[in-house]
């Protein structure tokens, strides 16, 4: 059964060799004429002008939350839709019952206005 | 040496050199990439026992949501390493560590004087692993659990939005 | 096809991520971090009910992975939030810096 997940593994492995052998060849075979232009920031770009590690708005963390929580909903979903057939109007009035549940959370959120960016 | 037992090892190995890493760096953006490559690893120890649907949602919630919001929450607060408290941190190390010790002392203890006896997978690990077998099963006996997560999920969205909406307009 | 290796190795590795999880929550200031302590240890419980399902063949333990997966994506929600909530009013993520229920 675990030698069936072998052309995964092998695809994985195959990624992680081919993206860190690029890294390293062009280290190693690239020349180094480095002057002060190459080796700005953005070569003939902008200038930086302060440093990247800024506080973010919370807006990002409200959508990344909604985000996760309705995630957990399509895990349940999965399951369900693979034994859709099998499972038939139960199933289905059960998974009704679930999504009213959270769509009426989504209600909530959009009305509260935290999906509202400006 | 068989493959099983190479896979085990590799995953195993790798899970507890992860979040020992998670535990231990002073800076949170690393330890929150250490927790990533430790709930792969674990996607691979529920692959070594048949589970293959948890391994996918493993990576998909834990991996993929729960870890985004944790590195969002980093960037937000711009939380830069963790200062040291010299003398208040050894004292609550030496604590911490004993306590856990002893726990670990316990449980290993436990399980060790005595084993299971059970030493192969049961013959459906795997029909019991696949989406088919889970979704019948979270259908049918387990549906009461299934509705009261909706429950708790629209509970935590509006306790999250309430506690996090509050000050939107004053900046952070 | 079923394989070598005993239920108790993978009840020791769950363990022992286990007591990790509780030495980071022991010994960590950082919220952020025992948050991910607390992650650490819903795991390891997650790999041990996986491990019994898989050596029993009973299916239970997964599904309840599923309901301990729900209840982590809501904890870590609600939990966050709450520690962004600190933030704001002392400016700090330490948790032996918020020791109001002292006095």
């Amino acid at each position: 059964m675990v030698e069936s997940y072998i052309p995964l593994f092998v695809m994985i492995l195959v990624g992680i060799i081919f993206g860190a052998s690029n890294i390293v060849l062009t280290e190693i075979l690239g020349p180094k004429r480095s002057t002060r232009t190459k080796l700005s920031t953005y070569e003939s770009g902008m200038e930086p002008v302060k440093s990247a590690r800024e506080r973010f708005s919370v807006k990002f963390y409200l959508v990344a939350m909604i985000f996760i929580l309705f995630d957990i909903e399509i895990v349940f979903m999965y399951p369900w839709a693979v034994q859709f057939k099998e499972l038939g109007m139960y199933g289905f009035v059960a998974m009704i019952l679930f999504m009213v549940l959270l769509f009426s959370g989504y209600i909530y959120v959009v009305k509260k206005g935290a999906l509202k960016w400006d | 040496m068989n493959l099983d037992v190479i896979l085990f090892a590799l995953f195993a190995i790798g899970a507890v050199a992860s979040a020992v890493f998670t535990i231990t760096r002073r800076n949170p953006v690393a330890a929150a990439m250490s927790l990533i490559g430790h709930f792969f690893m674990l996607a691979g120890l529920y692959l070594t026992l048949h589970a293959q649907f948890v391994a996918v949602v493993q990576v998909l919630v834990y991996a993929g949501a729960i870890m985004v919001l944790v590195v969002f929450v980093i960037m937000l607060l711009n939380l830069g390493n963790e200062q040291q408290l010299t003398e208040r941190i050894s004292m609550r190390t030496t604590i911490g560590t004993l306590v856990a010790a002893l726990f670990a002392m316990q449980v290993v203890t436990g399980l060790l004087a005595r084993p299971t006896g059970v030493n192969t997978q049961h013959a459906d690990a795997a029909m019991i692993g696949a989406t088919a077998g889970i979704g019948n099963a979270l259908f049918t006996t387990y549906i009461f659990p299934f509705e009261a997560v909706s429950i708790l999920l629209l509970a935590a969205l509006i306790g999250a939005v309430i506690l996090a909406k509050r000050h939107l307009h004053e900046g952070i | 096809m079923l394989q070598s290796i005993p239920l108790d190795w993978y009840l020791i590795l769950s363990a022992v991520l286990f007591v990790i999880g509780v030495i980071g929550v022991i010994t960590r200031r950082n919220a952020i971090i025992i948050f991910m302590s607390l992650e650490l240890m819903l795991n390891a419980v997650n790999l041990t009910m996986v491990a019994f399902s898989a050596f029993l063949g009973d299916v239970a333990g997964q599904i309840f992975v599923f309901f301990v997966m729900a209840v982590a994506a809501a904890e870590a929600a609600v939990g966050l939030a709450i520690v962004l909530a600190l933030f704001r009013k002392k400016q700090t993520v330490y948790v032996d810096e918020v020791n109001l229920m002292k006095w």
